[in-house]
């Protein structure tokens, strides 16, 4: 893995990105306003579900107003993160950050596509979902979706946060 | 209005020094930065929208505004003690930073174009409410507010990028980013 980080950061493309200093920031910021749009329309569903907004609203309908927005934002954030990686593959490699980072997004990839299926099949059935797993399931989602943030973060922050567990 | 004593005694401090020394405490203050700040800007870009009538303008604007806001405040609050915290490590090469001072300036813009809605535009509200798209006004606002707050991210950034410094780039500084390889 090391090996072809360092095989990647060597090649045109990611040296391309590295010295044009400007592409860097720039890709950076897209993943942060990207993260508010991800993050925020997480929340509002979220939120919905604790019945602290839009309780006027059926609880399908909240969520069809932002999944199309998490998951267009998150498509986003998935390429200026994966050119972002391509740019310094040995930094990302070598962070114990960014392994459990993309781990717990591919929980939370999983557990927003089941709540979608879940909606859908609820309102279908006129079922209401249970409300204190739902609420439980709510706070979990907001503390991942935390979490995934935080490890992000402290990609370059690695050694410091992990101390000996960095994978260099 | 010479600055220089205030952030000296800032960066002297005996909290900067141990947010300096600290291995964690930065990376820390630093994540709970982007949180917040990404909450800020979320749930501003919301209500942003809804004044430029997208999706549609079905909703209550009233009632959405009143609902998010106290979250955006709340994470303003946050984001703003984690900023001076973070100012306060490094004060007297970033209170000399460009980026840092355009970021500032931004946020007052981007708070005086908040100010100003509330004040005034916001005063009609009852006439377009939801099933009416907003006074041009009101559109103007959304429109600001969306562009400020975007630019405060990019300003941020910068000084993050940069750790700071301008053009002088002293040798020993460990940067956010890998120069090439070769």
């Amino acid at each position: 893995m090391l090996e072809f980080a360092e095989w990647l950061q060597a090649t045109p493309f990611s040296v391309a990105i590295q010295s044009t200093l400007w592409l860097t920031p720039l890709l950076q910021t897209i993943h942060i306003t990207m993260i508010g749009i991800v993050f925020v329309s997480m929340l509002n569903v979220a939120l919905r579900v604790l019945g602290l907004i839009r309780a006027d609203e059926p609880l399908a309908d909240v969520w069809r107003r932002f999944a199309p927005w998490f998951w267009s934002a998150l498509c986003v954030m998935a390429t200026t993160g994966l050119v972002l990686s391509i740019s310094e593959p040995i930094r990302q490699v070598t962070a114990l950050s960014f392994w459990l980072k993309m781990s717990l997004l591919a929980v939370g990839i999983v557990s927003a596509l089941s709540f979608g299926r879940a909606i859908r099949a609820a309102a279908a059935a006129a079922n209401p979902v249970s409300s204190g797993k739902a609420r439980i399931v709510a706070v979990a989602t907001v503390l991942l979706w935390v979490a995934i943030m935080f490890l992000g973060r402290w990609i370059a922050y690695d050694v410091e946060i992990w101390e000996s567990w960095h994978l260099a | 209005m010479d600055l220089t004593p205030l952030v000296e005694a800032a960066q002297n401090s005996a909290l900067s020094e141990w947010m300096r020394t600290s291995l964690k405490a930065v990376a820390i203050i630093n994540a709970f930065h982007v949180l917040s700040l990404v909450t800020v800007f979320g749930t501003i870009f919301l209500v942003d929208l809804r004044l430029l009538g997208y999706p549609n303008v079905q909703r209550s604007f009233g009632r959405m505004h009143h609902e998010l806001l106290r979250f955006t405040w709340g994470a303003f609050g946050i984001a703003a003690v984690t900023g001076v915290l973070l100012f306060m490590v490094n004060a007297v090469t970033y209170h000399r930073n460009t980026a840092f001072w355009l970021k500032m300036v931004t946020i007052v813009l981007a708070g005086i174009n908040m100010f100003v809605f509330e004040r005034v535009t916001a005063k009609s509200v009852a006439s377009w409410d939801k099933g009416v798209l907003p006074p041009p006004a009101a559109r103007l606002a959304g429109a600001l507010s969306i562009v400020l707050w975007v630019a405060v991210i990019v300003f941020g950034r910068w000084i993050g990028f940069t750790k700071g410094y301008d053009f002088s780039i002293p040798e020993n500084v460990q940067f956010d980013f890998s120069l090439p390889t070769q």
